[in-house]
């Protein structure tokens, strides 16, 4: 089915603060489309590591939150980007053993556990970009 | 009788707003002159109404499987009355929400009394037939009769589109509630006892279903702030390494309740797979039998399964079952 | 640091924290320690922690509050994790946090019970 963008919200992530900010910001659209209490927590969880991530490895950047529908479905859409170091292994990120940068990689892992799809990009001196998708569940 | 709201939602589900109908408008080259051109054959279509709703239905009553959708005179009435509206409809010069909104009761009233699209489609094509009949007769003129068929032509195959959505649509959400049932029949959760629940598993084990059952188990655990649950395999087929990891995770899941987790129903061929695959369940209280774990999880809240004394021969009315009693 | 944003009652020999708010570093930080000190001031057999009122526990705040049990732990306070909720749990098990180690109740009864059973026994009475 043809995926739709109902809205969009977009987020700073620089302090603890916003990181709180946003994740409250997904469970109220969470909550509001009624997504069961573990969906709920899966993306409500994700984000808190993702946003975390940005703020403390990525030297600050943005949460882009879209509400989407694939016409059937509703869906969660966070966009997080940011302009820091980038990771320079990210397969050894993604499995779960990186010990240098505390706790991102259990941050990464763990995250893309909890979601439906997981993008990540990522350029070293450049910056990087996780998308993460949580659809409602029949 | 299902109310006027029940259709109206498809007008949302579907996102027929002003631009979705403009854009469908224009692909079917519905024009405004169109509309005009319909609107002007109205006095037509009043005339012709009764004549073309009465071959209409004695074409569908003709046919068996057709006629199974009418029991009785009073829905031929109800059926026929309500197509006389529609037909009026076509020629009332307007494609507005509040038509598309009326067009919409056609394709949900359909879905729901169980009528195929291909009798939807089949019974439009001899409509349209018997329109052109009663075209040709009225005007005469040929191009006159072209340019007035062409022009219902084309409202009458935005209708069908709108239709046909909303038995996609309809049979989409019947798709959504029978996932809901299916997923509260899987994990018939049992209390057996204060704070002990039984879960009998039944049939594969897909990760789906093992989130599911996860997500009950642990609800349920919560609920009935239950010490112990037993979950019973004697009914999965396959029991391989993927099902072994996602019962290690519920159980780890448990844990974190503060809860334990007993997995009865150990078949010799289970237990002979998961120890040549190389799975670690030395975390979990396994056994055999579903009786073995009962006894188990009643140590667990401090009980015991005792066997009370004989009975004696002479009174077959004091014959008593095992009782479930304190151990201290 | 925010210190007592974060209450510590004393049930006997027992220590009860109620996390309610978001754990934000800050605050995690004066927990830890509010939960040390009074621990080194007066002493406690065991330490519990209750969470129910927690809707997400995301690593950080699962890394705090095991860490936490094991500082407590070298100093010989036991500490019991009370009432997790259903998706808390599940959302910890999905990462890959199954938090080994740290003892677990579904209620401040029933941890208050698993201490009774546990502590004497590793004080060796």
């Amino acid at each position: 089915m043809i995926e739709e963008i109902l809205a969009t919200h977009e987020l700073k992530l620089v302090t603890e603060d916003d990181v709180m900010a946003v994740r409250r910001r997904v469970r109220e659209i969470a909550e509001m489309r009624k997504f069961d209490t573990f969906a709920i927590a899966a993306i409500t969880t994700a984000t808190s590591e993702l946003a975390r991530n940005v703020v403390v490895h990525g030297r600050g950047g943005t949460a882009k939150i879209e509400e989407i529908s694939d016409g059937l479905r509703a869906g969660i859409r966070v966009v997080f980007t940011d302009e820091g170091p980038g990771i320079p292994d990210i397969a050894r990120v993604m499995s779960g053993g990186y010990s240098t940068a505390r706790s991102m990689g259990l941050g990464l892992s763990g995250s893309k556990r909890l979601v439906d799809d997981f993008d990540l990009e990522s350029q070293v001196g450049v910056g990087t970009r996780v998308t993460v998708t949580k659809w409602k569940r029949f | 009788m299902k109310s006027f709201s029940d259709y109206r939602k498809y007008m949302t589900i579907l996102k027929l707003d002003e631009a979705e109908i403009q854009s469908r408008r224009a692909f079917f080259t519905l024009t405004d002159e169109d509309l005009q051109r319909l609107a002007s054959l109205r006095p037509f279509a009043e005339k012709v109404t009764e004549e073309v709703v009465e071959q209409f239905y004695s074409l569908l009553l003709a046919h068996p499987e057709t006629r199974k959708f009418f029991e009785d005179d009073a829905t031929i009435r109800r059926v026929k009355r309500t197509q006389r509206e529609y037909f009026l409809g076509l020629f009332a010069g307007k494609c507005d929400r509040e038509y598309v909104e009326d067009r919409l009761r056609v394709g949900a009233a359909h879905e729901r009394i169980g009528l195929a699209p291909k009798w939807y489609l089949g019974a439009y094509r001899q409509y349209l037939h018997l329109i052109l009949n009663a075209l040709q007769a009225e005007l005469k003129d040929e191009e006159r009769v072209r340019a007035a068929f062409q022009s219902i032509q084309r409202i009458v195959f935005f209708d069908v589109s709108l239709a046909i959505d909303t038995y996609i649509a309809a049979n989409a959400e019947a798709l959504v509630r029978h996932q809901q049932a299916i997923r509260e029949l899987s994990t018939p959760v049992i209390r057996v006892y204060d704070r002990i629940l039984l879960l009998p598993l039944v049939g594969a084990i897909d990760s789906i279903r093992a989130e599911q059952i996860m997500e009950s188990v642990l609800l349920h655990v919560v609920e009935a702030q239950a010490k112990c649950i037993i979950i019973d395999i004697a009914g999965v087929p396959v029991v391989d390494t993927r099902v072994a990891d996602h019962l290690l995770k519920t159980t780890a899941a448990v844990r974190l309740l503060g809860a334990q987790t007993i997995l009865t129903g150990i078949t010799a061929q289970v237990a002979r797979t998961m120890v040549q695959l190389g799975v670690d369940v030395s975390t979990m209280h396994t056994l055999s039998r579903l009786s073995d774990g009962i006894e188990l999880a009643l140590g667990m809240v401090g009980k015991a399964i005792t066997t009370a004394a004989p009975p004696a021969p002479a009174s077959p009315s004091a014959v008593t079952p095992p009782v479930v009693g304190g151990t201290s | 640091m925010i210190r007592g944003q974060i209450p510590i009652l004393r049930i006997g020999t027992t220590l009860l924290a109620t996390i309610h708010i978001e754990l934000r570093d800050a605050v995690a930080e004066a927990f830890q320690a509010d939960v040390l000190t009074t621990i080194e001031k007066d002493g406690a057999a065991g330490l519990l922690i209750d969470i129910s009122g927690l809707d997400i526990v995301d690593s950080y705040v699962a890394r705090i509050i095991a860490e936490t049990g094991r500082m407590a732990k070298l100093m010989g306070t036991t500490t019991v994790l009370v009432g997790m909720r259903p998706e808390v749990a599940a959302t910890l098990i999905r990462m890959g946090y199954s938090m080994e180690g740290v003892l677990t109740a579904l209620n401040v009864d029933d941890g208050l019970e698993l201490l009774g059973h546990i502590v004497p026994k590793q004080r060796g009475a």
